[in-house]
């Protein structure tokens, strides 16, 4: 068994890459190959495996479908999901792969975790909107909710800092822009002041000029002063509506942040009940494929079964029997229906109970068994049982009586319920019990199962006596043409043949042993039959 | 024939190899959607003379959350496997008392466990297939996985392991592929495209270890030979809904016995011209679980959304006392 295993390898690999060599003489190729690489003690290799050589033209076909720009755009799993539907062997899919090139895969299965601070804005925000989309995806929902937070998180990290540079430069520009007011206003504040003083001093004596002058140096030192409190209030008003509105921030992040967690589990929790809904009742996917779900069968059929498609992608497509074959979806039971629209309600159904299933003791030693693995029906009368887990199998002869009906009896000596059978099958039943029950102490035992029809007993004497005269027309008749002598094998092969036939329709109704006698007496005759001739 | 009622709506049901008449039921409150489950193990008392009690239950183990399906293990008799919609596999020991179980708790799949499947050749490994899109392989005696088999596009239904090769496995998936499989490949030996619709059961023939079942949404089912996997050998038609679960009979090659939504259970033989064999139906609610014992030829048992579990023998009504 160790070297069929290296040997299928070999030969899978071979395969595929001879045709990408040597398209035409594929077949030719592959014949030799897969002989010449299977030296092993079997003859034939593992029917479990494939061994059709690759057919080009359904390569050519898996090309063109893979290089249309629809196909481009889907999921690399998809794709191939839909060809192996489409009866393409692994080689082949392979093969189309390798001669598409692929370019960069936009919205695989596998989506980049790490997104670069250069693409941040870019990958963010694509990922943001292919986050609702996803999330729909069943296999795709938790690596996509690992990603879209670190994209989140990301988005939150250059927001702040956006918004702490909008903050500084906003402030900068009202500071400035208040500076640029606030001293023009003090400059004409002190200006009127002054006019005013000017004014009043032609009216004053010219000894308050000094005193004028201590007052206005008061006054502009006040104005000074009270200008210096409004820059100050102004700037700290500026410092409060930053920080209130750095707070705003988080607490905006912080909403969205909780949002999208409840959003996931809210699709989560939708997904999972979708989930046991359509699959529990599979039955019903026929409908829900209309509604667009994961089943990809219709996401990848919709958009190639209208005309605009090529006529070869048509002719792959065009295989399968038309959609109107839908199955129609079961009658689910009324009861089924109300607890799937409470489920998807959000309800709880009440008759649920918290139950503890968890092992109580996970290293519970596994016990010894108590009773020898019986042979099974079909493994009786062969010797290639296995003995790898080390138990000790019965022999075969005891392993069929006691494989087969043990027909336990009861105190009062009837047979249990489970084991009487219905009249009419028991008539044919019970022959097929008594000839092997017969047959079970000679020396053959014989399988319940599919026997090889044996030669014919020998119930006919007419048969006999034809197949035995033969021999006595060739000894006297030796001058006869060779026709004749043909005419005469012939002729015996045929009422061997009807022979055979007749008793093969009448079903096995005598012994194993008296069989094999019979069988070895007509070949003795057959050969003494054909030596002669 | 008796009945059994369970509390919840039945999902899976399997006959032990070991005793005759015992069986697991696996059950799910709320058809499965969401609520608690429960795992039981009943006993056909082999009495007819005790007629009130032809089927009873021997104990019975509650999980958090829906059991999908069972399988008895092939090599300790008192082991059960649980595929449980958390996502857990548990295991359980009915020589132990219901306080000291399940013995494991396997939680490695992030989806529902649709599916187990016990080896029946080598019995020293368990399969489990879930919506996750993937097949983990299992021994009894290591707490983790020994192989994660990821290559489905959607929900894996169902496994079966191959009757006569101890390392082949199928997979039947809602992708619309079938898969088989090797524990020794890296990675699927085989993509059967098998139906248009999404697969729901897949089982191997116990007499020709090259074909295969697979049953589907469309309400077919079709029998394949690996061999040449192009065209299927028989396509069975009768069904009224999508057919639920597929399972090949231990004792008649070409038998095969189903169970669908249209609320029967059928028989089939898709080496006759006339394929359809026997139909029961005896359930009122969605037939979920099938299974023909491997113990007694001709036994078959059955569960459903209706809650309850019949166990006939062939060509017997269900329904009769």
């Amino acid at each position: 068994m160790g070297s069929q295993s290296d040997s299928t390898p070999n030969s899978v690999d071979d395969k595929a890459q001879n045709p990408a060599s040597q398209p035409s003489e594929s077949t030719v190729n592959q014949g030799t190959v897969a002989k010449a690489d299977v030296p092993n003690e079997r003859a034939t290799p593992s029917p479990f495996v494939n061994s059709e050589p690759i057919r080009e033209e359904q390569v050519q076909n898996a090309v063109k479908f893979l290089s249309h720009p629809k196909v481009r755009g889907s999921p690399v799993m998809y794709r191939r999901s839909f060809l192996e539907r489409k009866g393409l062997t692994k080689e082949e899919i392979d093969d189309a792969f390798r001669r598409v090139p692929d370019p960069t895969p936009s919205a695989t299965a596998s989506q980049p975790v790490v997104a670069n601070q250069d693409g941040q804005l870019n990958s963010s925000s694509a990922i943001q909107q292919q986050v609702p989309t996803q999330t729909l995806q069943r296999a795709q929902a938790p690596s996509t909710g690992s990603i879209s937070r670190l994209g989140l998180y990301q988005f939150h990290w250059s927001h702040v800092l956006y918004a702490i540079g909008f903050l500084a430069v906003s402030g900068a520009g009202t500071a400035v822009l208040l500076k640029k007011t606030i001293i023009p206003r003090l400059k004409s504040w002190i200006r009127k002041v002054v006019l005013k003083e000017e004014e009043g001093e032609p009216l004053v004596e010219k000894g308050n000029a000094k005193p004028n002058l201590a007052e206005e140096a008061a006054a502009a030192a006040k104005a000074a002063a009270a200008a210096a409190a409004d820059v100050a209030r102004a700037s700290q008003e500026m410092l409060m509506s930053k920080t209130e509105e750095k707070r705003y921030f988080s607490e905006l992040t912080n909403l969205l942040d909780v949002q999208i967690r409840e959003m996931k589990t809210m699709s989560n929790a939708v997904q999972k009940l979708q989930d046991k809904g359509e699959s529990s009742i599979p039955g019903r996917i026929a409908t829900r494929e209309e509604d667009d779900h994961r089943v990809s069968v219709v996401n990848s059929r919709q958009p190639y079964s209208n005309g605009k498609v090529d006529n070869r992608i048509d002719s792959v497509i065009s295989s399968s029997p038309p959609s109107s074959v839908e199955p129609s979806a079961a009658p689910h039971p009324k009861s089924y229906m109300e607890i799937m629209a409470m489920v998807q309600r959000g309800e709880r159904p009440s008759n649920i109970r918290e139950i503890n299933d968890q092992p109580p003791n996970p290293n519970q030693p596994v016990p010894n068994p108590r009773l020898v693995p019986k042979p099974k029906p079909w493994e009786v009368g062969q010797s290639q049982s296995s003995s790898g887990s080390g138990f000790q199998y019965q022999e075969s002869s005891n392993g069929f009586t006691s494989g087969s009906q043990t027909i336990q009896l009861n105190a009062d000596g009837s047979v249990p319920w489970w084991q009487q059978k219905n009249a009419r099958i028991t008539e044919i039943e019970s022959e097929d019990e008594q000839n092997i029950r017969s047959s079970v102490p000679s020396e053959k035992p014989v399988q319940r199962s599919w026997v090889p029809p044996q030669p014919p007993p020998v119930a006919m004497a007419e048969a006999a006596a034809a197949i035995r005269q033969p021999k006595k027309p060739l000894l006297q008749k030796e001058q006869l043409t060779d026709d004749h002598l043909l005419g005469r094998a012939s002729e015996v092969t045929d009422e061997l043949q009807r022979i055979t036939k007749i008793s093969e329709a009448g079903g096995l109704e005598a012994n194993g042993g008296n069989l094999a006698n019979n069988a070895s007496e007509i070949q003795k005759e057959e050969e003494q039959a054909y030596t002669e001739t | 024939m008796p009945v059994f009622k369970v509390p919840f709506n039945g999902y899976s049901v399997k006959f032990s190899p070991f005793y005759e008449s015992q069986l697991a039921v696996a059950t799910a409150q709320n058809f499965g959607i969401l609520g608690n489950g429960r795992l039981h193990v009943l006993q056909l008392s082999p009495s007819p003379a005790n007629p009130g009690q032809p089927i009873s239950e021997i104990s019975s183990f509650d999980t958090a959350d829906g059991v999908y399906d069972c399988c008895w293990s092939e090599s300790h008799d008192s082991l059960i496997v649980a595929a449980v919609a958390d996502g857990s596999v548990k295991l359980y020991d009915l020589s132990l008392p219901p306080t000291a179980n399940p013995i494991r708790s396997l939680q490695e799949h992030t989806r529902e466990v649709h599916s187990v499947d016990y080896n029946v050749v080598r019995k020293d490994s368990f399969l489990s297939s879930s919506w996750d899109d993937t097949v983990k392989l299992w021994t009894v005696d290591r707490p983790s996985s020994v192989r994660t088999f990821k290559e489905h596009a959607y929900c894996v239904y169902s496994t079966a392991w191959n009757p006569r090769h101890a390392d082949v496995f199928a997979s039947a998936s809602g992708d619309c592929t079938a898969r088989i499989w090797d524990v020794r490949e890296p990675a699927s030996t085989m993509i059967l495209p098998a139906h248009e619709f999404e697969i729901l059961s897949c089982d191997w023939n116990k007499y020709d270890d090259c074909v295969i079942a697979t049953a589907s949404v469309d309400k077919s089912i079709k029998v394949w030979d690996v061999r040449s996997f192009r065209v299927p050998v028989a396509v069975l038609n009768g069904h009224g809904y999508a057919v639920r679960k597929v399972k090949f009979s231990p004792h008649r090659g070409s038998v095969i016995a189903s169970c669908s939504y249209d609320m029967t259970v059928c028989l089939w033989d898709y080496m006759v011209e006339d394929a359809l064999i026997g139909r029961y139906d005896h359930h009122t609610e969605f037939t979920v679980g099938v299974d023909m014992s491997v113990l007694v030829e001709g036994l078959l048992a059955s569960t459903g959304w209706d809650e309850l579990v019949y166990v006939w023998q062939h060509g017997m009504d269900p329904r009769a006392p």
